[in-house]
């Protein structure tokens, strides 16, 4: 039950702030562009596009192509950068002298503090997630007529990507407990240095090799982009799931996985050997 | 039965600077609380007060020693369901209203939601606020944050409840009403552990104290015992010469009047000596008292002490 406070808690703190009002008039702004931009007109000009690029296309594949635009990397960058602004000030909130000492005072241990705040922000994620794609799947459907439901697994990606990149932020919090500082971090973790690393280790696959670096050079770049998280990489996977494609290579579901584990196990190892 | 015991309890500080040194906050304290009592502790600023409670408490982790709370390790994570807490410089969403307050603390305490609403009501009622019970906490007062405090730390209905400073702002009536909701709370078998710097309300509270100066337990006992001097103050009819003179040659007495002296006294057979003396040589005895003095002078001439 106390677990269930402390959520419920950081809940009403991201109503308090004022949190879910800015996001309702955010994803208001983003649903009115999509009700204007997702016309016939816009799923001809795909088509078209289709036909001139592919030779074969169809009406339901441009359809499919514009869904894919929506939850493209430059909107997922917005996305989640706007939710990873919005929680970052959760755990340095939470760090406040004198409301820290009350909450470590009370019968819930610092585990299921730090589980509980990864739940928390991971909830709001998904909820956000979910009424905005799941609106804009609404509009685009009933505009085109085409019912593409793989559309709405992207709200489970679009979550597990704000969930690696919120591990991140629970620590950073722990560590700095400066807001500021938390989102300048995080931001720049999530763009430009994995994208840089994302861009890189594509540039040195085999078969998309433009031109070749030193091992040493590569060994540091697959370094780097092994112990980053992989949002971008996560991205292109929602966009496969959504073409209905086959997933090309799991390896970034399972090193994400790993980052958030080793994230958590940091933060709670760091949050229970802390004197406040 | 001890609801307290602190062993050697050390805690030291790294400091920031480049530089080896290392602030000891606390230094091999030991003590022990029993159930039922309202136990004070004092010391001046930085003494480590907060830092013990705050070990007590799981917030902070000593460097050696150790502690238990109802016997247990202070490491068990349930026995802080039996505990009250209301810290120093506390600080609550101010998003909440004072009943919110009560309602997030009480269940992040365990309290059934079925007891909440009652326990809230009869708690607002006990520290005065339930006219306030509706309105966001930004709006109150320092003393009114300090009641909402105490009713937070009451909630759970906890068996000891740590105080930092829990009379803090709060006016004088105020203060009176919060003294009388602690002795209530120890007539209800309660322990409460109190850090205060108002030595005065403490002498008036406190079956025991301990007082800590730079990390040291300097002094720790009775109230009574501490306060206690061993002079004792005689009032009499007006001393002739010869027994003035007596007074302070033989017996060291110090006198303030002819009808008023001091004398030190290890015990009660050299006070009897001295009443058999003074009757022999015909002088009324109108009272004869054991000197006090108060926890304030006790505590400024041990700390001055050791300074």
């Amino acid at each position: 039950m106390e677990l269930i406070t402390f959520i419920s808690g950081i809940i009403r703190e991201a109503f308090a702030k004022k949190i879910i009002l800015s996001i309702f008039i955010f994803f208001s702004l983003i649903l009115l562009f999509i009700v204007f931009a997702a016309t016939n007109d816009s799923v001809a000009g795909m088509l078209a596009f289709l036909e001139a690029s592919e030779g074969n296309a169809d009406y339901r594949s441009a359809v499919i192509y514009f869904e894919t635009a929506v939850v493209s990397k430059i909107p997922m960058f917005m996305l989640i950068a706007f939710y990873l602004i919005i929680v970052s000030s959760f755990i340095p909130s939470m760090l406040q002298k004198g409301h820290i000492d009350l909450l470590l005072s009370k019968p819930i241990s610092r585990t299921k503090i730090i589980i509980g705040h990864l739940i928390a922000g991971t909830s709001f994620a998904f909820l956000s997630t979910l009424f905005l794609f799941g609106i804009i799947w609404i509009i685009i459907s009933s505009k085109t007529g085409i019912w593409h439901v793989p559309f709405l697994y992207s709200v489970i990606w679009f979550t597990f990507i704000f969930l690696v990149l919120y591990s991140f932020v629970i620590l950073i919090g722990l560590i700095t407990k400066n807001t500021v500082l938390n989102i300048l971090i995080n931001l720049i973790l999530f763009f430009p240095l994995s994208w840089i690393f994302y861009l890189l280790t594509m540039v040195t696959r085999k078969g998309e090799q433009f031109f070749s670096f030193g091992a040493v050079t590569e060994f540091i770049i697959k370094f780097f982009y092994y112990i980053f998280p992989k949002p971008w990489d996560l991205a292109d996977i929602c966009e496969s799931i959504i073409k209905q494609e086959s997933i090309a290579s799991y390896q970034p579901i399972i090193t994400s996985f790993l980052f958030i584990g080793i994230m958590l196990s940091l933060s709670i190892w760091y949050f229970n050997k802390k004197d406040y | 039965m001890s609801v307290i015991t602190i062993n050697n309890l050390r805690k030291e500080y790294s400091s920031k600077s480049f530089s080896k040194n290392r602030i000891i906050a606390l230094d091999n304290v030991s003590f022990e609380v029993g159930e039922g009592e309202i136990f004070g502790l004092l010391g001046p600023n930085g003494a480590g007060k907060t830092t013990l409670v705050k070990i007590l408490l799981g917030i902070t982790f000593p460097t050696s020693g150790s502690g238990r709370l109802f016997d247990k390790d202070l490491n068990d994570v349930y026995i802080k369901s039996r505990l009250g807490y209301l810290p120093e410089n506390h600080s609550f969403p101010n998003y909440f209203t004072g009943e919110q307050v009560l309602n997030y603390f009480g269940r992040l305490s365990g309290v059934n939601p079925v007891d909440l609403k009652r326990k809230t009501d009869e708690y607002l009622n006990i520290v005065g606020m339930n006219e306030w019970r509706k309105i966001k906490i930004r709006k109150y007062s320092k003393g009114m944050m300090q009641r909402i405090g105490l009713a937070q730390a009451m909630i759970s209905n906890p068996d000891l409840i740590f105080l930092d400073e829990p009379t803090d702002g709060v006016d004088p009536i105020g203060r009176k009403e919060i003294r009388d909701v602690l002795l209530s709370l120890k007539a209800q078998g309660k322990t409460i552990f109190l850090n205060s710097h108002l030595l005065s309300e403490i002498e008036m509270i406190c079956d025991r104290v301990a007082i800590l100066n730079k990390g040291i337990l300097v002094k720790e006992g009775r109230v009574e015992d501490i306060t206690s001097t061993d002079s004792y103050s005689f009032v009499t009819s007006e001393l002739s010469d010869e027994v003035y003179n007596a007074l302070l040659l033989n017996y060291k007495a110090v006198i303030q009047s002819k009808s008023n002296f001091l004398v030190s006294a290890n015990n009660l057979d050299d006070v009897n000596i001295i009443i058999d003396f003074l009757r022999k040589n015909r002088i009324l005895i109108q009272s004869v008292a054991k000197e006090k003095i108060t926890l304030e002078s006790k505590f400024i001439n041990l700390i001055e002490h050791k300074l």
